[in-house]
């Protein structure tokens, strides 16, 4: 899965720590998220939708 | 380097999951050190069934139950990608030690090796446990 969370992470002027402490996740999981190494669970990813007030659909896009 | 070190060492676990963690090793520890305690009892003292002895086997008993516990609030309250890894690094432990016992019973069938022992399955438990979480967190690092 593809996603815009570095982007907006930049945007934001976040760090990958002030992140997941705003979404209550270790700095690995950012970390793992940005490089499309982990796939957040759904309820992670409304946080994230939340949190920079985009939807989800435009955050995370499916590879296929 | 360092990010792979930070992953290692699963540095930057919310609060919350570092007091989880620390509850969990404080019983492992108390765990450790009551099977250590039989074995100092019953080896090195040679005492069999006495008031000590049983005094042990409830710490015993109550360290696990409670290492149980804990380490089940650990997991369901855990960072999503780190139970991820914790879950795969168990799935790892669980099955390679099914492996070495089937195949220790079978090589103790004929003669070849003697069938492995508690002291054995918990080491084994342990190693697998270990590289599966080095493993794990490297790959997602």
């Amino acid at each position: 899965m593809k996603n815009r969370l570095k982007v907006l992470r930049a945007e934001h002027d976040l760090t990958q720590a002030d992140l997941a402490a705003k979404l209550d996740v270790s700095r690995q999981t950012i970390i793992a998220v940005e490089k499309g190494k982990f796939d957040p669970s759904l309820s992670l990813a409304f946080k994230v939708s939340r949190l920079f007030e985009q939807p989800i659909e435009e955050i995370f896009q499916d590879d296929a | 380097m360092g990010a792979k070190l930070d992953a290692v060492l699963a540095k930057g676990l919310p609060e919350r999951d570092k007091k989880n963690a620390n509850r969990v090793n404080l019983w492992a520890l108390g765990w450790m050190f009551s099977l250590m305690g039989n074995a100092i009892l019953t080896k090195v003292y040679d005492q069999g069934i006495s008031a000590l002895w049983f005094a042990i086997l409830a710490a015993h008993i109550v360290c696990g139950v409670m290492l149980v516990l804990s380490y089940r609030r650990f997991l369901s309250e855990l960072d999503e990608m780190e139970r991820k890894v914790q879950l795969e690094a168990l799935a790892l432990a669980v099955g390679f030690s099914i492996l070495v016992f089937s195949t220790g019973g079978i090589l103790d069938s004929v003669g070849i090796l003697g069938a492995p022992d508690g002291a054995v399955m918990v080491a084994v438990m342990s190693l697998t446990y270990m590289a599966g979480l080095i493993v794990g967190r490297i790959r997602l690092a």
